[in-house]
């Protein structure tokens, strides 16, 4: 049983069964993970044995049960809540959507027996489940995470990770070098991910240099297509595409503030340059807009602001990130890094594994006492 | 010739042809209305510039499809602004504004209501109304609509408050007309009452549920109305309709299909190619409505469907499109 592995054994075991998914996690070695567990619970052997903590000892207990509800269109988050619950030494339940998560199937079946016997999946969520795990992660819509926490009993642990769309922000950057690593943040993942950029607000070091960057950014789109294609999509996604296109060519044909990059026969990808800074959700799939960073970012937001994820910066500096606090992200990192999260990254505000664990302190008898 | 001659040329022109049976030259009337947008609305010349037609077109099929969303950013109006007597508008959502319909006539507009709703089949009445009367909705084309088909005491809601006495103790068969949002507003005000309609009542929904929150399945709706007033589902009409259009289309029971009226062709074509679909497949509608005299003909909706035939089984919108819809103004103004 995975509960005579200790926290090394766990990480080596499932960085071994994480090997073929470097594109979706990142470096996922057995110290990348130990080192999230000591950056979370201040010491990376917090499971497994007592450390000092103040004056006293103290020691970090994992839910016994976890129950993961993960969407479709997200299968790294999928795999790192998962990886997250088995690294913890917790049983996992896990939610598939409807049409099962591939990923996840893979990489349960390069486990090793012991952590497999921790995971069960289900396309369906048996109700026993729910009132069975002493932790319930959600990934979903805002809908599904209101709907699942209703139904979850108040004290025990829950995370929600609701919708968030993200964005970047180009603040100087005259010879258009951010444009390939902003091209592979759109690309990525066909943007179906929290973290995956919609919009890029371009600083205007003169008039035109957003509606110029666009253009940078149309030939980056098409390049990183030719090597790694847009996955299929359905046809309620291809309308979606279609008809964006179809409303911004209308525009474009009687407005010169708009303008309109599509790439490939089959809408493998679009840019579209707006002058109207608003932020403007993405129909995903590889389109993205490009607007010039008005000085009011938030405001311009408008209700997108409750629901920012990560905001790529370029240059990334801790002066800038402060400068745009106001959008509330969880994260601001380098354009071209934002699919890149750390294992350590506070998705949604809150740090992953100590959100779960509990704390059991221990005070040793002492001389004065006696 | 002035424009506002030809303006008064075409309405009289596209007026003799709606009617129950198709005209024989319809198809050359839709190239030639086409022909007369091109020549008095410039963001619609603009557009069919920029796609490379210019004012012949050889089949009404390669008259270009506006995109719906164009009436938010665009004055489509095939006529000097100082003429216009009506403007519609659709529901809008924060930061996108909404879409305008303006008219130099009404008359237009009126005739193809009424038309459609009598090559569709559907009762002359009595009728009862769930939705705002224009004097409280003005720039509600679905309020002047229903105002079209009934009378003004025909509206059973006025100021949001549904007046349920008027469904009780009907002395013979009514037909109810209103938004899908308005139906479950009064099953939900039934409560645990019902009130059966004499027999051979019928209701007519539309509207969906768009930007409320809410969704309920066509079925599971007909089935409640059935419930509650006795309806029966086979006698529930769905309209499907929208502000940048003229006329309507009707699909009757729960699972049956959306006809055009003899003016209007619906096309279901894929939504990248623009080539009509096979018979079963899935695309989106393109909508080719003669009586949209002073605006422009062709409109790419945003709604998907599947072909069937020379109807179609509509699916709706795309879901990424915008939340908004008639419906939701309604249901604002009833839960006032």
């Amino acid at each position: 049983m995975a509960d005579l592995m200790n926290t090394a054994e766990r990480a080596e075991a499932i960085a071994g069964a994480a090997e073929p998914f470097h594109l979706l996690l990142g470096p996922t070695s057995a110290r990348d993970l130990l080192a999230w567990v000591a950056a979370e619970l201040g010491d990376a052997s917090a499971l497994d044995r007592w450390f000092t903590h103040g004056g006293a000892r103290t020691k970090a207990l994992a839910p016994d049960v976890i129950l993961h509800v993960v969407s479709g269109n997200t299968p790294h988050a999928a795999l790192q809540s998962l990886i997250g619950g088995l690294l913890l030494g917790s049983r996992n339940l896990v939610k598939l959507p409807g049409t099962g998560l591939g990923e996840v199937d893979e990489f349960f079946l390069r486990l090793p027996a012991d952590l497999r016997a921790m995971v069960e999946t289900s396309v369906e969520l048996p109700s026993a489940w729910l009132s069975s795990a002493d932790a319930v992660v959600v990934y979903g819509s805002d809908q599904t995470v209101a709907a699942l926490r209703a139904r979850v009993l108040p004290g025990k642990t829950f995370l929600g990770h609701g919708h968030k769309s993200s964005l970047g922000v180009i603040w100087h950057d005259p010879l258009f070098e951010s444009c390939p690593g902003a091209a592979r943040d759109a690309s990525l993942f066909d943007q179906q991910g929290c973290l995956s950029p919609q919009v890029f607000y371009v600083r205007e070091a003169q008039p035109g240099s957003a509606r110029e960057y666009a253009e940078k950014l149309a030939s980056a789109m098409d390049q990183f297509s030719a090597t790694y294609p847009r996955g299929p999509l359905a046809i309620e996604e291809k309308a979606a595409i279609a008809n964006l296109r179809a409303a911004y060519r209308f525009r474009a044909a009687g407005d010169l503030r708009v303008v309109l990059w599509e790439g490939g026969a089959d809408l493998d990808w679009t840019v579209i340059y707006e002058e109207d800074a608003w932020f403007t959700a993405s129909p995903l799939n590889r389109v993205v807009f490009v607007k010039p960073l008005p000085p009011d970012l938030a405001g311009a937001m408008g209700p997108a602001v409750d629901y920012v994820g990560a905001v790529g910066l370029w240059p990334c500096t801790e002066e800038l990130a402060d400068r745009f606090a106001a959008l509330g992200p969880s994260r601001f990192c380098p354009v071209g890094n934002m699919q890149d999260p750390p294992w350590t990254w506070h998705n949604g505000g809150v740090p992953r594994l100590a959100s779960l664990v509990k704390w059991v302190d221990f005070e040793p008898s002492s001389s004065l006492t006696i | 010739m002035g424009g506002m001659v030809a303006a008064d040329l075409w309405e009289a022109e596209v007026l003799r042809r709606i009617g129950p049976a198709p005209a024989a030259d319809f198809d050359q009337i839709l190239s030639r209305l086409h022909s007369f947008h091109y020549t008095q609305n410039a963001p619609y010349r603009a557009f069919c510039q920029s796609l490379g037609v210019d004012s012949l077109v050889a089949r009404w099929r390669d008259i270009p499809c506006v995109p719906q969303s164009a009436f938010k950013h665009a004055d489509l109006r095939s006529f000097p602004a100082e003429e216009t007597v009506q403007t519609f508008r659709s529901s809008g959502t924060t930061g996108e504004g909404f879409g305008q319909h303006h008219f130099r006539t009404l008359e237009v507009y009126e005739t193809a209501v009424r038309e459609g709703w009598r090559h569709a089949g559907l009762p002359s009445g009595p009728f009862l109304v769930i939705a705002p009367h224009p004097e409280e909705a003005p720039h509600s084309s679905l309020s002047h609509m229903l105002a079209t088909l009934a009378a003004k005491e025909d509206f059973i809601a006025p100021g949001g408050v549904l007046d349920l006495n008027r469904l009780r103790n009907l002395s013979g068969p009514v037909c109810l007309l209103g938004t899908a949002l308005g139906f479950l507003h009064l099953v939900e005000a039934l409560g645990s009452e019902r009130i059966a309609l004499p027999a051979g009542s019928t209701a007519m929904e539309t509207g969906g549920y768009k930007g409320s929150g809410r969704v309920v399945a066509r079925s599971e709706l007909y089935a409640m109305l059935g419930e509650k007033l006795g309806l029966v589902s086979e006698d529930i009409i769905n309209e499907y309709g929208m502000t940048e259009l003229s006329s309507q289309f009707y699909a009757k029971g729960p699972r049956g299909l959306h006809e055009s009226p003899p003016w209007v062709r619906a096309v279901v074509v894929d939504p990248v190619t623009l080539r009509d679909v096979a018979d079963g497949e899935t695309g989106i509608l393109l909508i080719y409505d003669g009586a949209n005299v002073g605006s422009v003909v062709g409109i790419r909706t945003q709604d998907l469907a599947v072909k069937r035939g020379d109807a179609f089984e509509l699916l709706g919108r795309d879901p990424s499109a915008l939340p908004r819809g008639c419906s939701r103004a309604a249901d604002e103004w009833l839960t006032l």
